[in-house]
């Protein structure tokens, strides 16, 4: 009896203890993204130095960058793509001086970004700032460092949808809805004017689906969500087969494609698949019957590697880090090239002035450039930033009034069920 | 799209819904806990087949498409899920006193400790059978029905293994005592049944036909260390839409949830714009409605 009043005791502080637990733990998560921050004095350019050759010390940017956290891969490749884009740049110099970054660490977390954003624009009073890794991170530092200074943020590495929704906040790294307006020029091209679509049901899912119906002038037989980790889609299977659109555009991940496919052939069904690329993947060859997906194209997001620039750059980071570079180190490299681009074009080390260059060094009109070195002789020629097209070696950048990359993608198909590339395309 | 189509599919799905609900309800009568994992039951079956198939490979000929080394892999795969619930039974459940609740929490974190021996084991990815995957049956698809013959076997194999059962509780000893059990425990070990025997038999079966399940669910979809976790909601609806504790109102309860389920597209056919992503919710809305209605379930009885 007393053992059984104790242990209802015991079970009550049990559940006491973690419904304060519980609300601990949530209250972790409200972001103070909007607190108000820094007064804004940064970038005004009152220490900065002349671009007429003046001798006085390196152009200071500054980066932010996950050296640490949950995102610290990424940080590694950016800091090598980095650091071999600062070699290729101080090789020449900008205006006969150098270019310095000052790296902070973000420790892959908002408040940890918008410290090391603070201490850069406000201490360190740099004009130029690259960063962040992580979408929240970069949006975070956008809201209550950037926004109300002059600073240019360039993110490296963030491909989350809303960055677009920041017209002032660029970015390298292609969003994930160049994949959608890819899509459906590809089905357009493919002469299909019906489509039916399933995308999986998240934030993912619906963003990429949205994007596709607003690109998309065909019709749209089908449109309908699905849940993960279903056990069965062959609803969905029979609802897209009876749309009757012969093409089907799966938004989805690897094993709910991996079950429709099995399903569509089970049952049957015959059309001309297409995905985006979080459907692609090794599991899914396994996982389906040959010839049950025969033509699917899919489109992934990547570094233009049949490029001869981006060879170059290959070559040299292999030979720097004996491996492989990854897109993410591309974007970095482009990232100080642009950046540097920016001070060698513009009149004056200031924010105000690099946000009048920092698009136009990269976009027409203007020559058509790969390398830094021949846009720098065109600039060290008098050439003024519209003159110059940088292609990047992560794809042409061409920033739009978003602050979007122009979307590098390679389109690939399945043949004798074996993925075959396709081609690139620019989304 | 035919609505027969549909039906089809809700049949072969129903079939698997039944095997899993069975078990289900059974532990619940005799055990009288909901065991959380009894999903992770089936997934062990599962895996155990997909060894078993690998080492006995096909044993030279077929029955409507599934290699005679299938159906030994299914016996194997349904033995170890009942293997692996008599020891989690007499280790870990047998021996805790603490009540329905605390052994509820328990099976989940068994239910953990299945999923990540699975998950250490195989790997976190989902893989298939070996088995070459067929087209429709030909002669089916005037009349809108597109089943392939491993979807055949899979609601034969389910409708001999619910007969059985049937014939096993109707008319054998053991059914008896397991019926007199689920009905009064307290009665049945004074008349002189051995409850502790009967409590283990429950399980055997009831993990069993899970582990069977298990099997003909990686046929149907395929095999991944959560694959019967994300059954287990649907499981539960059956068992209760059928009314808990209920042998055949599990059958039952099985049998319209997997229905519903696949029925879904039926209503955006009829004008009710009400999507295929929304089927689980209208399954358990089902359920809900029928419980206010009976609050025992379908074949629940009144205590």
């Amino acid at each position: 009896m007393v053992d059984d009043i104790k242990r209802k005791l015991n079970r009550r502080n049990l559940i006491k203890a973690s419904g304060v637990a519980g609300i601990t733990a949530f209250a972790g998560c409200i972001s103070t993204s909007d607190d108000d921050s820094g007064d804004g004095d940064g970038g005004e350019g009152s220490d900065g130095s002349d671009s007429g050759g003046d001798e006085s010390g390196p152009y200071s940017i500054g980066m932010v960058d996950s050296l640490t956290g949950s995102l610290s891969a990424f940080g590694e490749r950016n800091q090598r793509g980095k650091d071999l884009a600062l070699g290729r740049v101080n090789e020449l110099g900008i205006n006969g001086q150098d270019l310095d970054i000052i790296v902070e660490d973000s420790g892959s977390e908002n408040q940890g970004g918008i410290s090391a954003a603070q201490k850069l624009v406000n201490q360190d009073s740099v004009p130029f700032l690259i960063g962040a890794v992580g979408s929240g991170v970069s949006i975070a530092i956008y809201e209550s460092v950037i926004q109300e200074t002059d600073v240019v943020q360039l993110s490296q590495n963030s491909t989350g949808l809303n960055l677009t929704d920041f017209p002032g906040l660029l970015r390298m790294s292609p969003t994930g809805r160049a994949q959608s307006l890819a899509l459906a020029n590809i089905i357009a091209d493919d002469g299909y004017d019906s489509v039916a679509l399933t995308y999986v049901n998240n934030d993912f899912g619906q963003s990429l689906t949205d994007a596709f119906v607003d690109a998309w002038d065909g019709e749209i037989a089908y449109n309908s969500a699905h849940d993960q980790e279903q056990s069965s889609y062959s609803s969905v299977m029979s609802e897209m087969n009876n749309s009757g659109a012969d093409a089907w555009l799966f938004i989805t991940y690897q094993a709910e494609f991996t079950t429709m496919v099995n399903e569509a052939f089970s049952s049957g069904y015959e059309a001309q698949f297409y995905g985006a690329d979080s459907a692609q993947g090794s599991g899914v060859l396994e996982g389906t019957p040959e010839g049950s997906m025969e033509g699917m194209k899919i489109t992934l997001p990547s570094a233009p590697i049949e490029q001869e620039n981006y060879q170059a750059f290959a070559s040299a980071f292999e030979e720097e880090y004996g491996q492989e570079p990854t897109s993410w180190a591309a974007y970095a490299y482009d990232c100080v090239i642009n950046a540097a681009l920016a001070i060698q074009a513009a009149d004056e080390f200031t924010g105000a002035a690099l946000q009048e260059t920092v698009r136009e060094v990269s976009r027409p009109s203007g020559e058509q450039v790969s390398t830094f070195e021949d846009a720098h002789a065109i600039l060290a020629d008098g050439g003024g930033a519209s003159d110059v097209d940088y292609q990047g070696v992560s794809g042409p950048i061409d920033f739009d009034e978003n602050g979007d990359p122009v979307g590098f993608l390679q389109v690939v198909t399945v043949e004798d069920h074996e993925y075959v590339d396709a081609g690139f395309i620019e989304g | 799209m035919s609505v027969l189509e549909l039906v089809a599919n809700g049949l072969i799905f129903s079939s698997i819904l039944v095997l899993g609900s069975i078990g289900l309800s059974l532990i619940y009568s005799i055990a009288n806990f909901a065991n959380f994992a009894h999903g992770d039951t089936m997934t062990v079956g599962a895996y155990s087949a997909l060894v078993t198939f690998g080492a006995v490979g096909g044993l030279g000929g077929s029955v409507l498409g599934l290699p005679y080394g299938f159906f030994v892999a299914l016996l194997v795969g349904a033995a170890m899920a009942a293997v692996v619930a008599i020891v989690t039974e007499k280790v870990v459940y047998e021996s805790l006193d603490i009540g329905s609740i605390g052994l509820l929490i328990t099976s989940i974190g068994i239910a953990f400790i299945y999923r990540g021996l699975i998950q250490i084991g195989f790997g976190a990815d989902f893989t298939r059978f070996d088995i070459v995957a067929l087209r429709p049956i030909e002669w089916l698809i005037p009349y809108g029905i597109r089943v392939t013959h491993h979807d055949v076997a899979i609601v034969i194999s389910a409708a001999v293994l619910v007969g059985g059962l049937h014939v096993l509780l109707q008319y054998t000893d053991l059914g008896r005592k397991m019926r007199a059990m689920a009905d009064n425990p307290d009665l049945a070990r004074i008349s002189g049944i051995r409850t502790k025997r009967i409590t283990l038999w429950t399980w055997v079966i009831g993990a069993g036909l899970a582990g069977a399940g298990g099997v003909f669910l990686g046929l149907f979809n395929q095999l991944a260390p959560r694959m019967g976790f994300n059954l287990l909601l649907l499981i539960f609806a059956a068992v209760i839409l059928g009314g808990i504790g209920s042998i055949y109102g599990a059958m039952l309860g099985g049998f319209l949830i997997g229905m519903i389920s696949q029925l879904t597209p039926v209503l955006e056919m009829v004008g009710i714009p009400i999507g295929i992503e929304y089927s689980n919710a209208i399954a358990f809305v089902i359920m809900v409605v029928v419980l206010l209605v009976r609050p025992t379930g379908i074949a629940g009885e009144a205590t």
